[in-house]
């Protein structure tokens, strides 16, 4: 995997006796345990999924209803008041969800460093928080509020709020690795407490970084809203499920579609807006 | 403590007042700074005031968790643990089934978007059609290969594969175009075709990169393959599903339990093997710099 | 006033950077101290604002047992004295002034430093701050647009804004060009002169410290080899410092010169 060319028998001509190629080094025991690795691992997961080059070709190759209504979608439906409902919905559940997490993002990751949090004990809590937070995505949080909560949108916003709390917080601990120590060190030298020093000398630093973050994280949130509605959290999910139930796949498709186009337009927006910030 | 500035302040030896009052400069108007922030409030307030949320349910929220929570992981059964463990064995294979099907499909792709490989109109054209796979969910896709394989974890393989071309193509141009000039001069130099310029001049750099970033997604993945459950197309999200569906709070607080123990340890194993990739022989195992290098690519991202 | 008694500071590592140190500094005393990379000077002055604790020993300062100074006890010590450092350590990407206004953090409520809200108060302070250091027209722009010389003069001004009964340096000038580390220099001597202000810098350059100092402190592996008037410190003393004689490299003059 991370070998250089392999096969390729060195060269026995030589011009004198003084030009003799030093011996090729073979692949690191590393090599050849990670390839073999990975070997074994799709060999065992192929079966575990039922992997078939035939069946894939098959089935591929089949006539069917849905790849059907993909291919002459149905935008009639967008305009239906429910609809325009469901997306105005979503929109503001990525925002929302976004607002609250990120805000409490910031302090999460701060309090996951060493600078941030200097009691080993409590920086451990806090990170096993953030991996248990991470490792849930986001429609099994939906899952678990629509159980709680109910259905609705209120399940949806804190199934997004977990999931952005996620992802910025992962994001941010990651820059705050980097930052210049210097100010840390100027601001406690000035008899600062931790929570200004933090506000003083970290956060401008990771700032352009952060927000940008936190409008990436608002990307992943309008797509995430759409799905969460497929369990009844609310937004647009809900009329695609709606319709797929219904096995109205052109309606359906219609309305994937448009709604991507837009999802795409906004981050369009947002990434000239990142770049600013950076 | 402090000096009293406004009026004639006492002298002191630490005191700074030796001349008059220093008169400030004139603060920069910071036009873009308070529009953004004005639009941002807007924006912010519209989606509290419009949504349709009960808020007041919003408050009994910590105590509807906690009964779920008690009623989850009071009542599990250690016979389950098995069949669920092999569940999640299920959404793993789908992820790494789907991420290497991804991944052949990508490094070709990511190779004509590159624009110091190809010209620029394929490059955009290519980028284009990345960014549109990017931009779909997965399990938005899975509903279009549910009908094609029926509820079998192959849609799910599928759906994951389709999803990640395009994360992993942009991730992947991205590294192709960050790489050295002078290995491409040189197979240039000696007269190697368009493909030998591709397996020596670029390959070699980009392999130990490419490989991690392959690794990475595989994590993704295996989130999303969770989800994709979700829908029944197997794997241990199909179960938990049921579970609440059918309100066996112990399963599913089981399945919840293996999701999230399952992950964590896929990525620790994943994230060595990556590091060690990254670095080479002999790297420190201590974590950030691969994920830092991530951030920097999402704060820097250029999506055209 | 400061006053280590028997002090000595050993790192984890095994290295002593402090060894049996006693030694008094009085109030507005203008004090350099010399010596190698790795003698100890920056642990001499780290160790007066507590930065770096000592292993054992006693140190006073202003009247305080730093060796047992609790949490906020160290912070108010700390909020007394003013550092100036070799790479600035200024926040790049804010404003001068509120890199300035970082020395007010001890005086100003959390809450307040959360929303950014400073008091008239501290910004007068820091307008004075930058005023003494002549900076002030820079006040709106960002850090990472001054040039070094600048930069270590806003650092001056944050120090200044904390109101000290002591300023430490550590090697102010060692990433600064000759002429700026003169006027960088002039400026730590006047505030000490003007202010009453007790002013301890680390110098690598010779010259420059029996230039400024009123007291020059030769350190050696740690130990304390000579302490005296900048007059005394002629090339048999600075042998006894350095552990071998004078070379270009030694002096700020001669080094620009080559």
């Amino acid at each position: 995997m991370t070998s250089g060319p392999v096969g390729v028998a060195s060269p026995e001509s030589r011009v004198d006796g003084a030009a003799r190629l030093p011996k090729k080094p073979g692949p690191t025991p590393f090599t050849i345990v990670t390839t073999l690795g990975a070997v074994v691992m799709t060999v065992v997961t192929a079966r575990a999924v039922g992997f078939s080059f035939e069946g894939l070709i098959e089935n591929l190759t089949r006539p069917n209803s849905v790849v059907e209504g993909l291919l002459n979608p149905d935008f009639s439906q967008i305009w239906s008041e429910r609809s325009r409902a469901a997306f105005i919905e979503t929109l503001q559940l990525a925002v929302l969800g976004t607002v609250a997490g990120a805000s409490v993002a910031l302090p999460l990751a701060l309090w996951s460093t060493r600078v941030g949090n200097p009691n080993t004990f409590l920086r451990s809590i806090v990170r096993i928080f953030n991996n248990i937070v991470r490792a849930i995505p986001d429609l099994l949080w939906a899952l678990i509020f629509v159980s709680a909560v109910g259905i609705g949108a209120l399940s949806g916003l804190l199934a997004l709020f977990f999931f952005s709390l996620a992802v910025t917080t992962k994001l941010t601990s990651d820059v705050l690795d980097g930052i210049d120590p210097g100010p840390v060190e100027a601001a406690n030298a000035s008899g600062a407490g931790l929570t200004q020093m933090l506000r003083t000398a970290v956060v401008p630093q990771i700032l352009p970084s952060y927000s940008s973050f936190v409008l990436y994280n608002f990307e992943l949130n309008l797509r995430s809203s759409a799905v969460i509605g497929l369990v009844g959290a609310g937004g647009i999910g809900e009329r695609i499920e709606f319709f797929r139930s219904r096995g109205e796949w052109e309606e359906m498709w219609g309305l994937v579609v448009m709604f991507f186009l837009v999802v795409m337009i906004i981050e369009a927006f947002s990434v000239t807006l990142r770049r600013r910030l950076v | 403590m402090r000096t009293d500035l406004s009026r004639g302040a006492p002298v002191r030896a630490t005191d700074l007042s030796a001349k008059d009052w220093p008169q400030l400069p004139k603060p920069p108007r910071q036009v873009f700074k308070w529009v953004a922030t004005t639009i941002i409030a807007a924006i912010v307030l519209w989606s509290f005031i419009g949504l349709d949320a009960k808020w007041s349910r919003l408050l009994d929220a910590p105590a509807d968790l906690y009964t779920l929570g008690r009623l989850m992981f009071s009542q599990m059964e250690a016979s389950e643990i098995r069949p669920l463990i092999g569940k999640m064995w299920e959404s793993i294979s789908i992820a790494w089934m789907g991420t290497l099907i991804a991944a052949i499909f990508a490094v070709p792709l990511s190779f004509f978007a590159a624009e110091n490989l190809v010209g620029r109109p394929v490059a955009w054209i290519i980028r284009q059609v990345l960014n549109l796979l990017r931009a779909i969910p997965e399990i938005i896709i899975a509903l279009a290969f549910i009908p094609v394989f029926g509820l079998t974890p192959m849609a799910g393989v599928l759906a994951i594969g389709v999803g990640s071309i395009g994360t992993l193509g942009k991730l992947f141009y991205e590294i192709i175009e960050g790489i050295e000039r002078g290995p491409i001069e040189a197979t240039d130099a000696v007269g190697a075709s368009r493909s030998q310029r591709l397996r020596w001049g670029v390959l070699p750099q980009v392999t130990p990169e490419l490989t991690s970033f392959i690794l990475y997604r595989f994590e993704v993945n295996i989130r999303a393959s969770a989800i994709l459950g979700v829908l029944g197309v197997g794997g241990i999200g199909t179960d938990l599903t049921q579970a609440i569906r059918f309100k066996e709070w112990g399963t599913a607080g089981l399945a919840l339990i293996i999701v999230v123990v399952g992950t964590i340890a896929v990525d620790t194993v994943s994230g060595l093997v990556r590091r060690r990739i990254v670095r080479g022989p002999g790297a420190s195992s201590d974590g950030g710099s691969f994920e830092a290098h991530e951030a920097e690519l999402i704060a820097e991202s250029v999506n055209d | 006033m400061i006053r280590f008694s028997n002090a000595s500071v050993t790192y984890p590592g095994g290295v002593q950077a402090m060894r049996d140190l006693d030694l008094t500094i009085e109030p507005g005393e203008f004090v350099v101290i010399v010596g190698l990379s790795g003698a100890g000077k920056s642990t001499l002055i780290r160790a007066v604002n507590g930065l770096v604790p000592l292993t054992s020993g006693q140190l006073q300062v202003n009247e305080r047992d730093v060796t047992t100074l609790n949490r906020s006890g160290m912070r108010d010590l700390r909020s007394e004295v003013g550092m100036i450092f070799q790479g600035f350590n200024l926040v790049d990407r804010t404003t001068v002034l509120k890199n300035v206004l970082m020395g007010r953090l001890h005086e100003a409520p959390t809450w307040r430093t959360l929303l950014g809200l400073y008091s008239k108060a501290d910004v007068h302070l820091a307008a004075q701050a930058l005023d003494r250091v002549e900076i002030i027209d820079k006040a709106y722009v960002r850090a990472s647009n001054l040039s070094g010389g600048q930069r270590q003069r806003v650092g001056i001004a944050r120090a200044l804004a904390q109101e000290p009964s002591i300023i430490l340096a550590d090697e102010p000038v060692a990433s600064l060009d000759p002429p700026t580390s003169h006027v960088v220099m002039r400026y730590l001597q006047q505030i000490g002169r003007e202010l009453g202000i007790t002013v301890i810098v680390n110098l690598h350059f010779l010259d420059l410290a029996t230039a400024y100092a009123d007291r020059i402190i030769g350190l050696r592996d740690g130990a304390l080899v000579f302490d005296g008037p900048g007059s005394e410190c002629d090339a048999d003393v600075f042998e006894s410092i350095y552990g071998r004689s004078l070379t270009a490299d030694d002096t700020m003059a001669k080094q620009a010169a080559l």
